[in-house]
């Protein structure tokens, strides 16, 4: 499967989906004009992807600053996506990359962690 | 000409916004890449005026549904969207700084006919406490979207939790238009 490669504009996330290493970037802000439309072909190509993962060992990098209502909702479908692969047989690694003082984006990762347990998660606060 | 001719009548206008603290000010179109646009300025005005970087956050976080409501929702349209263009829509948005409180101030028109449904998502996120609404949060974002929600439904939600105080919101009727309300939301943090 070919690798994946959005680059970010100002107001969507870089999108680094490199299949043949097993590691998937997601880096940047995301309050796209349609979160929706956006993420959709993101998750499809994801889950294609995991679909034919099997005894693997995928690392996950997130560092996402900022990221809308809407946006957040479709985060949460990936967490998802990961989730099921990890519960199938995969080792699935998630470094949560996030300021030190961002309580929200700490508070997402929490519910990440409290939804989606067959993921090893772990949360990476940056100092500023 | 001195400073004072040259501003003449609009003098008054100027003094408002600096005796107001007036930190942003737009009203007029909404678009997508408008709001990127308005983005930089916010980001700029927030870090310039040395307000603290979790504050700054919340304050563009709420800035962010705003302004994303105006284009989703608001009843003057110039462009409905859809299509290959996006939807450019027409509403206010205001930042003020009053000592340590911060204001954000959004007013646009909807229909008429979506007042009651408006109040109804409102009302009870005025009198829920920050814990309550850190819990209807947790629940909005495990269930569906709403079918009327171009966002997530998650937008109001993400406003209250971010506010240091509950949201506040009036409507106000349209004498020459009747089949439009404004819509007035104000969140203090």
């Amino acid at each position: 499967m070919d690798n994946l490669h959005i680059a970010a504009t100002s107001t969507s996330p870089e999108i680094d989906f490199q299949f043949d290493q097993n590691v998937l970037t997601f880096r940047g802000e995301s309050y796209p004009e349609n979160a929706a439309a956006f993420y959709a072909p993101v998750i499809e190509r994801l889950r294609a992807y995991l679909a034919g993962c099997s005894d693997a060992a995928i690392t996950v990098e997130v560092t996402l600053t900022y990221f809308n209502s809407s946006s957040t909702k479709m985060l949460f479908s990936v967490f998802d996506a990961l989730d099921q692969a990890a519960s199938s047989g995969n080792r699935v690694l998630v470094r949560w990359y996030r300021d030190a003082e961002d309580e929200t984006i700490l508070e997402f990762g929490e519910e990440l962690q409290a939804d989606f347990t067959a993921i090893d998660f772990t949360d990476c606060p940056v100092a500023t | 000409m001195n400073m004072f001719e040259l501003l003449d009548q609009d003098a008054a206008f100027f003094e408002l916004a600096q005796r107001r603290n007036l930190l942003f000010y737009h009203k007029g179109y909404f678009s997508h890449s408008i709001v990127a646009a308005m983005s930089e300025v916010v980001k700029l005005q927030l870090e310039v005026a040395g307000i603290n970087a979790p504050t700054r956050r919340k304050l563009f976080s709420s800035f962010i549904e705003l302004s994303q409501n105006i284009i989703h929702y608001s009843s003057d349209s110039l462009a409905e969207g859809g299509g290959s263009g996006g939807a450019i829509r027409e509403g206010a948005v205001c930042i003020t700084t009053d000592g340590e409180r911060h204001l954000m101030l959004c007013v646009n028109p909807v229909a008429t006919s979506a007042v009651g449904h408006l109040r109804e998502r409102l009302e009870p996120l005025c009198n829920m406490s920050l814990e309550e609404i850190k819990q209807a949060y947790k629940v909005s974002l495990r269930s569906d979207t709403p079918e009327e929600s171009k966002g997530a439904g998650l937008g109001f939600l993400t406003m209250a939790r971010d506010a240091s105080a509950p949201l506040e919101f009036a409507f106000y009727p349209r004498v020459d238009t009747p089949e439009t309300t404004l819509f007035c939301l104000k969140t203090i943090i």
